[in-house]
């Protein structure tokens, strides 16, 4: 289910019933030719893959069908192959979700150190003299500070 | 020429194998003899692969069809600077090319460390020798470049037209500087690691080489773009092809390596993470050069199958051995501070930038071999193309940027909520301008709207922290406005070179976001003497001129480009028809301006009608990503170059412990 979501939240699933537009059909299938790039891209000359496919294109969508009724009949024409993406099915679900459950493990992992890291600062914290008010920011008075420091390196 | 070429590469393997033994049991027992022995080897190793190129040149020079790669690779009529260019052209040449450039890197750190971090060098000598005696090994053992045909074929099959384009005579040689020396950083981990000097030093020795490994993997990709967007003609100059992903992967590990590096300098943190993406970076320059050479993934630049890849595939797990086990057994003496006083701290958002970089890296890798993954396990063979790679980094790239605008204004150890609001208060109201701004405009697209949002915040805050250290300068030493922004720089070389990085890297990102929104593209067939009209150009057809060379034949139409009835100028998008081997190829024409490329390509022409069918594209703010790249030099080169301190100290450095100075 969560996979799910995140496929829906980012368009992979494309649960649209709308006719599409030849680009976007285009973009989702890839030139058989040997080029690897999608069929909108492939711009060889009287290619033998990529001008028939547009036309097969032209015509499923002429006939009025969904994204996903275009993209059934040419996985069910060529094979999996075609598709410029991974479905959201089966096995195929893994390549979308593993980015996401590897970012996810990163963040849970950049979170748990940060909060560690805090913890251990925070034991050994010792009781430290208050910083005197002024009216600049505490980053214009590092960017000062640093200022005096390079000035003085400077001058001798 | 092709006997000394031949005896150039089986000496120089000898000498790598005992270059590297002699290093490692010098380095073992202190043996000052065999330290010298290896050293002495390492430049023994450079001049030979030198002379192996050498050779090689020659024999594509003197046109010797007799020799398999200058027969496979040139003809008689390739114009001498891409049959120089053919030296990289092909499989055995690149790697023979790509042995030289590490053995050039690995004179030039025998130079520069001969008198300093002695008890490192034997180990840092051995790692690339090791490595240059493995790429030296596949032309020894099986794939030789100075292999000799049973016969003398009367002509040449001639370089790829593809690869006939003055791109390709700079992109391949700047990637592969950029992936050999990613060895230097490597070869000093290993080192420190071998040894047990964990300290800072191996990382300040190789801060410029991990600076300039990075710059030249930034070149060799964008020089690869430029390549592909000029050569291949579908208007576009990325198409996430697994050759393409396997020189970013190694950028974004670099890239990461950079920014985490600035923590352990600073704070004595992430020393083992370092070390990991030091070892990943390098780990990754062999599996993108094992991607090309194996025939494991089938791509348009690859070079032919050839049985390389286990070769490629057995050194990989080696490195990753050798290095990760050194890494395990060291990790007790690899404790860091680990100390911070916020979250909402530079060092945080150091680790988030990490977290984004090896997050990209991890999605191009796993999108490049889940195609492989699918065929064994289901034994279905499936593609993974550009709409998975830009729905799942679009999001990343994005948080990137934002962090980028962060990262610079955020103090390290803590930021306080007053601080932050201070910073942040331009550019945020950048960004939020910008976004108003672009939907105003008619910046339909979310994506879009958000990514120029967020690059007009990151500039912001750069341009800002330029504007308040210049200030600063002023109000102190009353300095002249350039004169403060200039010794503002020259002081603070890392810090604002990075910066001025940062810049190029957004205006590199707002091409890619412009150029792939709000592309407009158009096919249509238009007759000699009519216009047509695309973005706000008219373009008409005024014919069709015919040249013929020895080697091509060129048909080239006449483009007249308007911009409001005014003639602003003419392109020339040809179709060549390359006569060894007899293929042809697209070479497109583009009016460039710093809004927009208008980008023609010519398809067809039919003479009984004089009608010429043309591809038209419309690709805004491409512009931007090449300018982006200068910048990226500039900034680089602010960052490289050392400080009068510096060069003091490596004046010092040079003088030998004892000799006596005067005064």
């Amino acid at each position: 289910m969560l996979l799910t979501s995140i496929a829906g939240v980012f368009g992979i699933a494309p649960a649209r019933a709308e006719v599409p537009t030849q680009n976007e059909v285009e973009t989702a299938l890839t030139c058989q030719c040997g080029c690897g790039l999608t069929v909108h891209s492939c711009n060889h000359v009287n290619c033998g893959s990529g001008i028939p496919l547009k036309r097969e294109i032209g015509e499923q969508i002429g006939e009025g069908r969904s994204l996903p009724e275009i993209l059934s009949h040419f996985e069910n024409k060529y094979g999996e192959i075609i598709l410029s993406a991974p479905t959201t099915r089966g096995f195929n679900l893994i390549a979308w979700a593993m980015p996401f459950v590897v970012l996810a493990i990163g963040g849970l992992t950049v979170g748990v150190v940060l909060w560690r890291w805090r913890g251990a600062t925070d034991a050994d914290k010792s009781p430290v003299a208050p910083v005197p008010p002024t009216s600049a920011s505490p980053a214009e008075n590092e960017l000062r500070e640093r200022m005096e420091r390079e000035l003085r390196e400077r001058d001798t | 020429m092709s006997e000394i070429g031949r005896l150039a590469i089986v000496l120089g393997f000898i000498v790598a194998i005992w270059g590297s033994a002699a290093s490692i049991l010098g380095g073992l027992r202190r043996d000052k003899a065999l330290v010298a022995s290896g050293t002495h080897a390492a430049y023994a190793f450079s001049a030979l692969t030198g002379i192996a190129v050498l050779a090689l040149l020659q024999l594509l020079l003197t046109r010797d069809f007799n020799v398999e790669y200058v027969a496979s690779y040139s003809s008689s009529t390739l114009p001498l600077w891409y049959t120089i260019a053919a030296l990289w052209g092909g499989m055995k040449g690149s790697l023979l090319w790509w042995t030289f450039i590490l053995a050039v890197c690995n004179a030039v750190v025998q130079v520069q460390n001969r008198h300093k971090n002695r008890d490192q060098m034997p180990y840092v000598t051995a790692t690339m020798l090791i490595t240059g005696g493995f790429f030296l090994s596949l032309l020894v053992f099986v794939t030789d470049p100075f292999e000799r045909l049973p016969f003398t074929p009367s002509e040449g099959s001639d370089l790829n037209p593809l690869l006939q384009n003055y791109w390709m005579t700079i992109h391949p040689p700047s990637l592969y500087i950029g992936f050999v020396s990613t060895t230097v950083p490597f070869a000093f981990a290993l080192a420190a690691l071998a040894t047990g000097k964990l300290s800072d030093a191996w990382i300040r020795t190789t801060r410029r080489w991990a600076l300039f490994s990075w710059f030249f993997l930034s070149l060799g990709n964008l020089f690869g773009a430029a390549w592909a967007y000029v050569v291949l003609g579908w208007g576009g100059y990325w198409a996430w092809d697994p050759v393409e992903n396997a020189a970013f992967m190694p950028w974004l590990t670099s890239s990461a390596y950079l920014h985490s590096v600035m923590i352990q300098e600073k704070k004595d943190m992430l020393k083992v993470w370092n070390m990991v993406l030091v070892i990943l970076t390098f780990a990754l320059t062999i599996f993108g050069t094992f991607l090309t050479r194996s025939g494991v993934i089938s791509s348009v630049h690859s070079f032919t199958q050839s049985g390389l890849g286990p070769f490629f595939l057995i050194f990989l797990g080696i490195i990753l051995a050798v290095s990760l086990g050194l890494l395990v057994w060291r990790l007790p003496m690899l404790k860091s501070k680990n100390e911070l006083e916020s979250v909402f701290s530079r060092e945080a958002t150091f680790l988030l930038n990490n977290l984004m970089f090896v997050g990209i890296a991890f999605t191009v890798f796993w999108g490049t071999v889940f195609p492989v993954l699918s065929e064994w396990v289901r034994g279905v063979k499936i593609t993974v193309g550009p709409p998975f790679f830009n729905q799942v980094n679009a999001p990343l790239g994005l948080a990137l940027i934002f962090l980028m605008g962060v990262g610079p204004v955020i103090a390290w150890r803590r930021a306080s909520w007053s601080s932050l609001k201070r910073a942040f208060a331009i550019p945020v109201f950048a960004g939020v301008a910008t976004g108003v701004i672009a939907l105003v405009m008619g910046a339909g697209n979310f994506y879009a709207i958000v990514a120029f949002s967020i690059s007009s915040f990151a500039l912001a805050t750069m341009f800002t922290e330029f504007w308040k250290g210049m200030r600063v300068r002023q109000a102190m030493m009353g300095e002249a406005p350039w004169t403060a922004l200039s010794r503002l720089i020259g002081k603070n070389r890392r810090r604002y070179g990075g910066y001025i990085v940062h810049v190029a890297m957004v205006m590199v990102f707002v091409g890619i976001v412009a150029s792939s929104v709000f592309k407009i593209e158009k096919q249509t067939g238009i007759e000699i003497g009519q216009s047509v009209e695309i973005g706000g150009y008219d373009v008409r057809f005024d014919g069709i001129e015919d040249e013929s060379t020895e080697h091509v034949e060129i048909r080239k139409a006449k483009l007249a480009v308007f911009d409001d009835g005014e003639l602003l100028g003419f392109v020339y998008p040809e179709k060549r028809f390359y006569k060894k081997p007899e293929q042809p190829t697209t070479e497109v024409a583009i009016w460039s301006t710093i809004g927009s490329d208008l980008y023609t390509v010519l398809g067809t022409y039919d003479e009984a009608s004089k009608i010429g069918v043309f591809q038209l594209f419309l690709n805004p703010m491409i512009s931007w990503m090449w300018i982006g790249g200068f910048v990226l030099f500039l900034g680089t080169v602010v960052c490289m170059w050392p400080t009068y301190a510096e060069r003091t100290a490596e004046a010092t450095s040079r003088i030998p412990a004892g000799s006596k100075t005067t005064s």
